[in-house]
């Protein structure tokens, strides 16, 4: 049964990969780890990651397509949450952020959104070493892995 | 602000790898040899909310893997072998709702604690998580509230949203929060009605709160209602067993 240590386990038979976690980035909570941590404390990790993350699923700048839907307010709800009430349309089908990478002196950081059926904020990251890694095949094989973790 | 231990019993219960329900003011935790395995919170929507509610699993769904596999604890299971939910998603949304409960059912304001010995939850077991790491992640959660915005007062109080100052944007997910605050409902209703995790409720609304999208209640925040006085969990938390015995057989021998 696909589940989260199976993903984590595919993750980490990368080349090169380091350490592997699946983190909520609305909370920063570390749902599951394997391999090391940068500062050697997988939550903290987690926590940091989760920030950068957020900021990047949430700023507008990256969600170009749900900014244009923002114009659409309904007329019927006179109530004061009504100016937001273009939230769930079209333009929001899909993540609108697929991941983020950060390149450092010694290796990559992918994170890559996890899309549910239902609502939440999951992404799972994979710390690569920077002369054994392999960012390209990285990058897409942790697709897959977030494809097939919520599948199964 | 408090201790370091969120409660003395349950690091204590993990230690002796116990099986059964730690019952506290605000929620249950579920053991099992020593992990956490299930938590319950009135204050936290429930897997069962969380899948439901954006339409995920139909309410029948659900309703048919509580009623088959129900009594043998096994509803989690059965989801997934029915093929109702994926096994990453399964653990993803329980995980979820695990943390939240017991961010709820650890509060400090919790009354007495009890230990019911060999319960075990209907749900049954997806992810058994160490009694430690709840500790820690609660204690967490508490500081980031804090750390975010350090205004109790919004946890509970209807959300008021505020006009975005020019130039100023919302994010998608906040959008979808701000689409529900009518005046009436609090964070924890918004919870329900999205199908969110409740802290991560507060949590957005202590953000937005922050950013000036939603109002500040002035004043404490209101207490929440049924709590016992503080000085009950003092003691009931961490019953000292050899000093009662010692009272216990010192009062017998007066009789």
């Amino acid at each position: 049964m696909p589940g989260i240590d199976a993903c984590l386990d595919e993750a980490m038979a990368l080349p090169g990969a380091r350490g592997a976690s699946v983190v909520d980035w609305t909370s920063g909570l570390s749902l599951g780890t394997a391999g090391e941590s940068p500062g050697g404390d997988a939550e903290a990790t987690a926590a940091e990651t989760a920030e950068l993350a957020r900021a990047a699923a949430e700023y507008a700048t990256f969600a170009p397509e749900a900014a244009v839907t923002e114009a659409a307010t309904s007329e019927g709800a006179a109530t004061e949450g009504a100016a937001y009430e273009g939230a769930a349309s079209e333009a929001d089908k899909g993540l609108p952020v697929e991941d983020v990478i950060v390149s450092t002196r010694t290796g990559y950081h992918v994170l890559c959104f996890v899309e549910t059926t239902f609502d939440s904020s999951v992404f799972i990251h994979l710390w690569l070493d920077g002369a054994t890694g392999n960012l390209a095949l990285a990058r897409i094989r942790m697709r897959q892995l977030a494809q097939r973790l919520v599948l199964g | 602000m408090t201790g370091r231990s969120v409660s003395p019993m349950l690091l204590r219960l993990a230690e002796e790898r116990a099986t059964g329900a730690l019952l506290r003011d605000h929620g249950t935790l579920y053991l099992s040899e020593g992990r956490i395995v299930h938590a319950e919170s009135p204050a936290a929507p429930g897997v069962d909310v969380l899948l439901t509610a954006g339409g995920r699993l139909p309410r029948t769904g659900w309703q048919e893997a509580v009623d088959k596999a129900g009594a043998r604890g096994a509803v989690g299971r059965y989801l997934v072998d029915s093929g109702r939910v994926g096994g990453g998603e399964l653990e993803i949304c329980h995980l979820g709702a695990m943390f939240d409960a017991a961010f709820f059912a650890l509060a400090p304001a919790s009354g007495p604690t009890r230990f019911r010995y060999g319960v075990a939850h209907w749900f049954g077991t997806v992810r058994p998580v160490s009694a430690a790491a709840v500790e820690r992640e609660t204690l967490r959660r508490r500081e980031l509230l804090d750390a975010v915005w350090p205004y109790e007062a919004v946890d509970s109080a209807p959300v008021v949203a505020r006009p975005p100052a020019p130039g100023q944007t919302v994010t998608r997910r906040q959008r979808d929060l701000l689409a529900m605050a009518d005046g009436t409902r609090s964070p924890a209703a918004i919870a329900w009605t999205l199908g969110r995790p409740a802290f991560h409720t507060l949590l957005d609304v202590r953000r937005l709160a922050a950013a000036g999208l939603v109002d500040t209640p002035q004043g404490p925040p209101q207490e929440p209602a049924g709590a016992v006085p503080p000085w009950v969990a003092a003691i009931s938390d961490d019953p000292d067993i050899a000093q009662l015995r010692r009272l216990r057989d010192a009062l017998e021998a007066t009789l």
